[in-house]
């Protein structure tokens, strides 16, 4: 209910500017000409109804990618509407909010209390996860503004073999992971900091911005949605649920015929190949591996918990509260090296910098040294507590790396990997067998 | 083997669902500390009590970003580090604080003799701050926001020599409301917050307030 | 052969952004430091050393929590009136009593039975010498904003902000005429007051002062209402008046110079009876960046009594 009185509030004044009403000024001007004074304009932010529109445009592009991937198995439309969200999301939208960077809004709102999700952003988080759990990563196929151009430039896309793609794969866990702690603890939004592509969105980035994303792109030539694939730390979250989806992507509409027309089709390396050497590992192999597990995963939990504990202090470095304190600390120690020793040469030390616009503004705002430190001192408890966690999770993903590479597998068919498709329906104009 | 298998998808797909509710269920339903809540920002406002229980993310606003002025320190970042160029952070007039000097701290550099509009003579480094004869000894000043590219030059020198209405203000009709804005996280002095969008604005002046009942408090004035 | 090569060529880039965002977010680069659109106040708060003609010679720490308004009395003694109390000095800066009020006392003035007038919000109270209540007089307006008072043989000069006019009442608050009303025939600019800061004085002959800030001129007002003469210049320079609306305060040493505050560049000065600069009592350096209101008093030996309301300091300054 309230979302509707507050949109319709927000309908009357979608176009017009806010116009305050002048005040009794400070003293009032007595003009004698007929002159009025101009009332001080302040434009409206972007009307909250667009934002529900937003997210009935995810909805219904989701529906319709999940439609045209699952029934009607087309790569041209998919790629129609893929074009169709660079469009919307990308450079009409201009980026904010999406889904990858919703993680951290989650995440911040679920530790810091007078933190706003609006329920929009919730939902830009949420529905592309659901949609995946049954329909396979069809947010990634063509609804995710980031994939979509990536798939633009991808001209000259080569397979890197499975050991690569596991290795590099590791990377968007670390992402996740970091991205999560720094948004928890209030530091950052790193994925939107790094975010490569909306300069391009907006026309307008810095140009180290614009570097950056040039590398990307150029790496995305030859190797296919390098973000997506190798960054994405939202790419991790749907990985894990298409995985359990309860339909997905395959390559062929019936049975497989073996013509291998499809092996080079997926510039992802996401077509896994039949494993049909079907020698089935001795019982006794099975045991020592599963054993060999069982001590594996605590122990690399516990020793990548420790180093993650250990990296505390860099981990914490990021947060400016942090970086504030580390500027006092240094200031005052200068102060009392300069107050201790009057004789000449003790100011030959090198000057820190104590007219730093940081320094300034704690100045300013009249907060005491031992304020500034005990902020900063909370921040590096939390970040001891979160580099454990990060750790943890960090040594859990590579021991699953590990027993995912160590157990058997027995595949008759090409099939698609339900974890790293993408489901862009590319594979499937490979396969002659048409329904 | 199929059986228990789509036994297992189906069992860890409910798994993740359940996950994903509590999560949301998490953010939506999440306790106050009574004095913020999702309406925000403030609950001393609020003719809620304070033990309002409505689901958080349900109700809340869209929000933006805006500076207060009064813990800027102008160090000049809002000009260089917004994603847009020029800045979506504008010098704006709060009109009703003006003084309408004929000496305007903020249009003239510092040492102009001869108050004329010579391009010279003025503060400005894009010339976007305007100045009209009104009547003797009234001018008034205007900002081209097209022009301005929000270094706060001339904010400085009016709140020096001035009232202090020419103040730095995020324009919505510009910003780009980025999930982490850019100027915030430079910002050295946590100038930036975000605020709800229906109340987009954190000028002085405009307001209820009474400017001259801060007297020689260095307030509204300074 | 090709595809490695495309292979490699691809990783090296990937790597590379790792690599960027790495190194970007944790080596705790310093932050650009200086300000490309920097309005530089430090050229224009410099002053020739050699203008400076006077020495600070003594602090007085008062312990109101505000302080604004400060009158030398007789004997020498330094009143210094704030929020919610007045303090008295010696001239020596020790305690010589106190008292208590509600309310911010923003100006103060004593007449020679030793009655004082302090000015707060929009109206005038008076008091004895103990602090007993003498009067407390009739707002003229809600809107009134009393920023100055002096005191003749027989009457009282006030001086309203808010409503930027001079009132002259006789020494029990009876309102006797206005001063200073835009009157074109008279020759009356009217005053222009952009913020609240509005100081009236009597000169050497008991001429009544008042400082038309906006206009950044003293003018000399008989107490009909007729403006005699006025001088003043706005300039950044050490020898004008600078910012919207200065000087902010201004006090006379017995031979009929003017001394003069300002704000903006927060300066004291001294101006010959013809409103020729002479020289500086304290330059922009002697106070912190952004004080406003520093009231001023002249001793009978010609000191130079400031109100720091900044560092909520007296502080006396005598010549070199």
């Amino acid at each position: 209910m309230y979302i509707v009185r507050c949109t319709s509030f927000f309908l009357l004044f979608l176009l017009l500017p806010l116009v305050t009403l002048p005040i009794q000024r400070f003293p009032k001007p007595e003009f004698e000409t007929n002159y009025t004074q101009p009332s001080t304009q302040i434009p409206v932010p972007r009307a909250e109804l667009l934002a529900y529109l937003d997210v009935l445009v995810l909805l219904v592009a989701l529906a319709l990618v999940s439609w045209l991937v699952l029934k009607k198995r087309s790569r041209l439309w998919v790629f129609a509407m893929s074009v169709f969200s660079l469009a919307y999301f990308g450079f009409y939208r201009e980026g904010c909010v999406c889904s990858i960077g919703s993680i951290q809004n989650v995440s911040l709102a679920l530790f810091d209390h007078s933190f706003v999700l609006p329920l929009t952003v919730l939902l830009f988080f949420l529905l592309p996860l659901v949609f995946t759990l049954f329909f396979g990563r069809t947010f990634c196929a063509a609804v995710c503004p980031f994939g979509a151009i990536q798939d633009l430039v991808a001209f000259k896309p080569q397979s890197l073999g499975s050991r690569l793609n596991t290795v590099l794969g590791i990377i968007p866990y670390l992402y996740l992971g970091l991205a999560v702690l720094f948004a928890a603890t209030g530091t950052d939004f790193i994925i939107c900091r790094y975010d490569p592509f909306v300069g391009i969105f907006r026309f307008n980035a810095s140009f180290g911005m614009f570097l950056f994303t040039g590398i990307l792109l150029l790496s995305g030539v030859f190797i296919a949605r390098p973000y997506c694939r190798f960054l994405c730390p939202y790419g991790v979250l749907l990985n894990w649920t298409s995985r359990f989806s309860r339909r997905h992507l395959t390559i062929t509409p019936k049975e497989c015929i073996q013509c291998r027309l499809c092996e080079n089709s997926c510039p992802y390396d996401a077509i896994d190949f039949p494993v049909t050497d079907k020698s089935p590992e001795s019982r006794p192999l099975m045991v020592k591996k599963m054993m060999m597990l069982t001590v594996l995963v605590p122990f690399l939990v516990l020793i990548f918990g420790y180093t993650g504990s250990r990296m505390q202090d860099t981990l914490a470095g990021v947060d400016y509260r942090v970086k504030l304190a580390k500027e006092v600390m240094a200031l005052s120690k200068m102060q009392d090296a300069k107050a201790g020793s009057r004789e000449p040469g003790a100011g030959s030390r090198k000057q820190v910098q104590d007219d730093s616009f940081e320094i300034k503004a704690y100045k300013a705002s009249g907060k005491t040294e031992s304020q500034v430190y005990s902020e900063a001192s909370a921040v590096l408890k939390k970040f001891y507590l979160g580099g454990w966690l990060f750790g943890g999770f960090t040594g859990l993903v590579i021991a699953m790396l590990i027993a995912g590479r160590m157990l058997p597998v027995y595949r008759k068919d090409y099939v698609t990997n339900k974890g790293r498709c993408f489901s862009c329906a590319r594979c499937t104009d490979y396969c002659p067998i048409k329904s | 083997m199929p059986g228990r298998r789509e036994f297992l998808n189906t069992l860890m797909r409910g798994g993740i669902l359940a996950a994903l509710g509590l999560l949301s269920g998490a953010v939506i339903f999440r306790s106050r500390d009574g004095k913020s809540c999702s309406y925000g920002f403030d609950c001393s406002g609020c003719s809620r009590s304070k033990s309002c229980m409505l689901p958080a993310a349900l109700e809340a606003r869209q929000t933006v970003w805006q500076l207060d002025m009064t813990k800027c320190i102008q160090c000049g970042r809002c000009a260089t580090n917004c994603v847009m160029s020029p800045s979506a952070v504008k010098c704006t007039h709060a009109f009703a604080m003006c003084g309408y000097c004929d000496l305007c701290g903020g249009y003239f550099k510092p040492g102009t003799k001869i108050l004329t509009t010579a391009a010279e003579n003025q503060l400005c480094p894009t010339n976007a701050l305007k100045r009209k004869f009104i009547e003797d000894p009234f001018f008034e000043y205007t900002i081209d926001e097209e022009l301005c590219i929000g270094c706060g030059k001339c904010v400085k020198g009016c709140g020096a020599f001035g009232n202090g209405s020419l103040q730095l203000q995020v324009r919505h009709d510009r910003c780009k409301n980025c999930n982490e804005c850019s100027i915030a996280r430079n910002c050295p002095s946590q100038a930036f917050t975000r605020v709800p969008a229906n109340k987009p604005s954190l000028m002085r002046g405009l307001g209820k307030e009474r400017p001259g009942t801060a007297a020689k408090k260095g307030g509204v004035d300074a | 052969m090709k595809q490695k090569i495309f292979i490699i060529a691809g990783l090296l880039l990937l790597i590379a952004v790792i690599g960027i965002m790495f190194t970007d977010l944790f080596s705790g680069k310093k932050q650009e430091q200086t300000n490309p659109y920097d309005y530089k106040m430090g050229e224009i708060r410099k002053t020739d050393s050699n203008q400076t003609a006077y020495t600070e010679l003594l602090t007085i720490k008062p312990a109101l929590v505000e302080i604004h308004a400060i009158v030398n009395g007789d004997g020498d003694r330094i009143y210094v009136a704030g929020k919610n109390g007045l303090e008295i000095y010696k001239g020596d800066g020790k305690p010589d009593g106190n008292f208590s009020f509600e309310g911010v006392a923003s100006c103060m003035a004593i007449d020679k039975r030793g009655k004082i007038f302090i000015g707060i919000q929009d109206h005038v109270e008076v008091f004895d010498q103990i602090g007993k209540p003498a009067g407390k007089w009739k707002s003229v307006s809600p809107e009134s904003i009393l920023t100055s008072i002096a005191v003749s043989n027989s009457c009282v000069y006030v001086a309203d902000a808010g409503k930027k006019i001079v009132y002259r009442y006789d020494l029990n608050g009876r309102l006797i005429n206005r001063i200073g009303e835009k009157d074109p025939q008279k020759n009356v600019p009217g005053f222009i007051i952009p913020s609240p800061y509005f100081d009236l004085a009597l000169g050497k002959k008991g001429e009544l002062w008042i400082a038309n800030t906006g206009r950044h001129s003293l003018e000399q007002f008989s107490d009909e209402g007729v403006l005699n003469s006025a001088w003043g210049e706005a300039s950044m320079a050490i020898d004008g008046f600078c910012g919207c609306c200065n000087p902010s305060h201004f006090a006379f040493l017995h031979d009929g110079s003017f001394v003069t505050s300002e704000k903006g560049i927060e300066r004291v000065k001294i101006y010959s009876p013809k409103g020729e600069f002479t020289c500086i009592v304290a330059p922009p350096s002697a106070f912190t960046e952004g004080t406003r209101g520093l009231d001023l008093a002249v001793d009978s030996k010609d000191r130079i009594i400031v109100l720091d309301p900044e560092r909520k300091q007296v502080r006396i300054f005598v010549k070199k």
